[in-house]
């Protein structure tokens, strides 16, 4: 009878272990987790990502946070943490252990202190340290001693509208050293510099939405003379409010607006131009798809921070809702994390947000902590797939989509992954089915026409011996008809008349 | 000459455009029923042309299926084009009655009918490439209804070809006449049920206590 108990205790552990584990692998979030069907309604989906912990100043050992603005993670793995309330920035390491904090810079021997720094960055190239000083108006450049080479302040040029306010809000630094200033007041784009401090103009400046109040002032304009035109309000496109830099030298931009659609992610070449266009992804609408029908509950999503994977996705940071969308380099949706709220991974105030790795960080500047997430097993074989997908590697691709469909029925992408692999194998009739599913109807066309090749090679003798058969047997009947040998019963009455 | 069945003359009437109805008029062969079919027929096509299509070129949100917009597209646009048609042309001393301007309309929509349904079978067998030949037959079909419709107001009505274009247009305005009279009147019956039921529920409350 002891061992009965000792099995049956044995048994009830392990169904106990299974169900913990189970629950540990799926995690149990805060949120519901979701993503988008064809139609841009959404649907339930598994997490890619779940809650893992929170960091606050005190675990950090530095002291709390107060109001943090930008974070951002260095190529030798080291956190900086613009720590905008406290006038300063926070250095630790992934673990979050505290290494430093810089609170004050010698420049040509002054002692220059922070006053609400909102941007950090670490030029990978150089190891130097760039942050934007907001309210002294400055952008500082230094070593990592903190000692500072070079102060970026406002342009003296014609170029610059002098009565404009210079509060630098974000910064960055491409490959050859030049350096971009997001600056609040200016609608022109990112003000950029060279490594040498000199003022070289604007990039990057977003388009006016055509609206059409932009199209009826545009009449206006036309008729108006020059004082009156001279007086009438300008029409003057959003600045974007955040941006991250690629490998490549890709400046992608993302615009905090409720008020218009266009231009609110780009990705930017060296000149200037969004090459989303070339994705079809200029149009797209990145965030939250609002619904088609009106409800005062649903708000826009609005656009605050942007970063790039280590295979080229897109976190991008809502805080509207304090949601994470997490896209691919081809701009397919992945993953939707967060939502708005005071438990783990739900964020009041979302500032900043950075990844590494399969983590990903978000700075939340009510709650003055960070929260990290972790990839989960199902973001581990979407990111494989879609990875695989991306290369061109269709073939590859279809064991983790098959898998990604186990953990998520409704997951689109899967169903035009597999049907991109199938159709690659020529197994076109399988292919046609899941691209159906997936509604996509130019892989299904083209997943058809290769169908109907086959089909008509296997069967082409078939066909023509049908279509001569079919022909001679319309050509005897009608032939039959005009003698009178087949007449219908409806029609004996009146033939008999005639 | 020309004894034919009422099935025989629909497809004189439909493949001889300008004598045709002039004949049907003669002979009176045309047939409520087979008219009343067609319009049957026109509403099937207009629920296969967006249901039924090959999925290559169509496809619609498929979540919710509305019938309403279909019996509008078909039942009710072809019931107000006959009574405002008839409406407008007794004022202007056309002869036809009303059924035959319902049999000569809806005889008038076979080409248009057919060639929608031999498109939506076709797109089942062809890839986007080749689109162009579903297209011309649908765009055959429309011109070749609106020839017999032109044709058809012609010969019920025994109106001259002006007269019978403008005619037509003004059938049009006083479709949307109609249809806005409708909507109006829909309206103003819904308020006055809401009305009577506000009446209702307070009594009954009244009474109650």
């Amino acid at each position: 009878m002891s061992s009965f108990k000792k099995l049956l205790s044995l048994v009830t552990a392990a169904a106990l272990t299974a169900s913990a584990m189970a629950v540990n692998v799926s995690a149990l979030e805060a949120y519901d987790p979701y993503s988008y069907d064809r139609w841009g309604d959404p649907v339930a989906s598994q997490a890619g990502y779940t809650a893992e912990k929170y960091v606050d100043g005190e675990i950090i050992g530095c002291g709390n946070f107060f109001e943090p603005a930008d974070l951002f993670i260095s190529h030798d793995d080291l956190m900086y943490i613009a720590d905008k309330g406290n006038n300063r920035i926070v250095i630790t390491d992934l673990d979050f252990n505290f290494i430093r904090e810089m609170k004050e810079f010698s420049y040509n021997g002054e002692t220059l202190t922070l006053k609400k720094p909102t941007g950090v960055y670490v030029d990978q190239y150089t190891g130097n340290i760039y942050i934007c000083d907001t309210e002294n108006d400055r952008v500082i450049k230094c070593d990592t001693e903190g000692k500072v080479d070079r102060l970026f302040t406002k342009p003296e040029s014609e170029l610059y509208d002098q009565s404009l306010t210079y509060n630098p809000s974000k910064v960055l630094v491409d490959k050859a050293g030049n350096v971009y200033v997001i600056v609040k007041s200016q609608t022109k784009g990112a003000v950029m510099f060279n490594s040498e401090g000199e003022f070289l103009g604007f990039y990057g400046a977003n388009r006016v939405e055509q609206t059409a109040e932009v199209l009826a002032n545009a009449f206006w304009n036309l008729i108006a003379t020059e004082a009156q035109r001279e007086r009438r309000a300008k029409q003057t496109p959003i600045g974007f409010s955040n941006f991250d830099i690629d490998d490549d030298g890709f400046i992608y931009t993302v615009t905090d607006s409720q008020e218009v659609d266009t231009d609110l992610v780009k990705k930017l070449n060296p000149r200037g131009d969004n090459i989303l266009d070339s994705l079809g992804a200029a149009d797209m609408t990145f965030g939250d798809i609002p619904p088609t029908y009106y409800s005062i509950y649903s708000k826009k999503s609005s656009l605050t921070d942007i970063d790039l994977g280590p295979s080229g996705e897109l976190n991008i940071l809502d805080f509207q809702h304090g949601r994470v969308f997490q896209y691919d380099k081809e701009c397919w949706q992945l993953f939707i994390m967060g939502g708005s709220g005071d438990q783990l991974g739900l964020f009041l105030s979302a500032a900043a947000i950075e990844s590494h790795d399969n983590h990903i960080y978000v700075l939340d500047s009510r709650k003055n902590n960070i929260t990290i997430f972790t990839r989960t097993v199902f973001g581990e074989i979407v990111t494989e797939a879609a990875n695989l997908y991306n290369d061109g590697k269709y073939e590859e691709s279809l064991v983790p989509w098959q898998n990604v469909l186990k953990y998520d029925g409704n997951y689109r992408r899967a169903y035009i992954g597999i049907g991109n692999a199938l159709y690659n194998r020529y197994e076109y009739e399988e292919a046609m089915e899941y691209f159906k599913i997936s509604i996509s109807r130019g892989r299904y066309n083209r997943a058809y026409e290769g169908y109907r090749d086959q089909w008509l090679k296997a069967n082409y003798m078939k066909a023509i011996i049908v279509i001569v058969i079919l022909i001679v047997l319309i050509a005897v009947y009608r032939k039959l008809r005009k003698r009178g040998k087949i007449v219908y019963p409806w029609e004996k009455n009146r033939k008999a008349g005639v | 000459m020309l004894d034919l069945t009422r099935g025989q003359f629909v497809k004189h009437v439909v493949t001889h455009p300008f004598e045709g109805f002039e004949d049907l008029r003669w002979k009176k062969g045309g047939s409520m029923g087979i008219a009343f079919a067609v319009v049957c027929l026109l509403f099937i096509q207009q629920i296969a042309y967006s249901r039924l299509y090959g999925f290559q070129y169509y496809s619609d949100y498929d979540k919710i299926f509305n019938i309403v917009p279909y019996i509008f597209r078909s039942f009710i646009l072809f019931g107000t084009w006959v009574v405002a048609n008839w409406a407008m042309c007794t004022l202007f001393d056309g002869e036809g009655s009303m059924k035959n301007i319902f049999i000569n309309s809806a005889y008038a929509l076979i080409p248009y009918i057919s060639g929608y349904l031999i498109g939506t079978v076709m797109s089942h067998f062809l890839i986007k490439d080749e689109y162009v030949f579903i297209q011309s037959i649908e765009i055959i079909g429309t011109c070749w209804s609106f020839v017999l419709l032109i044709s058809g107001i012609k010969a019920v009505h025994q109106f001259s070809f002006g007269k019978t274009i403008a005619l037509m247009l003004l059938t049009l305005v006083a479709m949307v006449a109609i249809l806005f009279l409708l909507v109006l009147l829909l309206t103003l019956f819904q308020q006055v049920i809401i009305f009577i039921l506000s009446i209702y529920t307070e009594l009954s409350y009244r009474l109650r206590v």
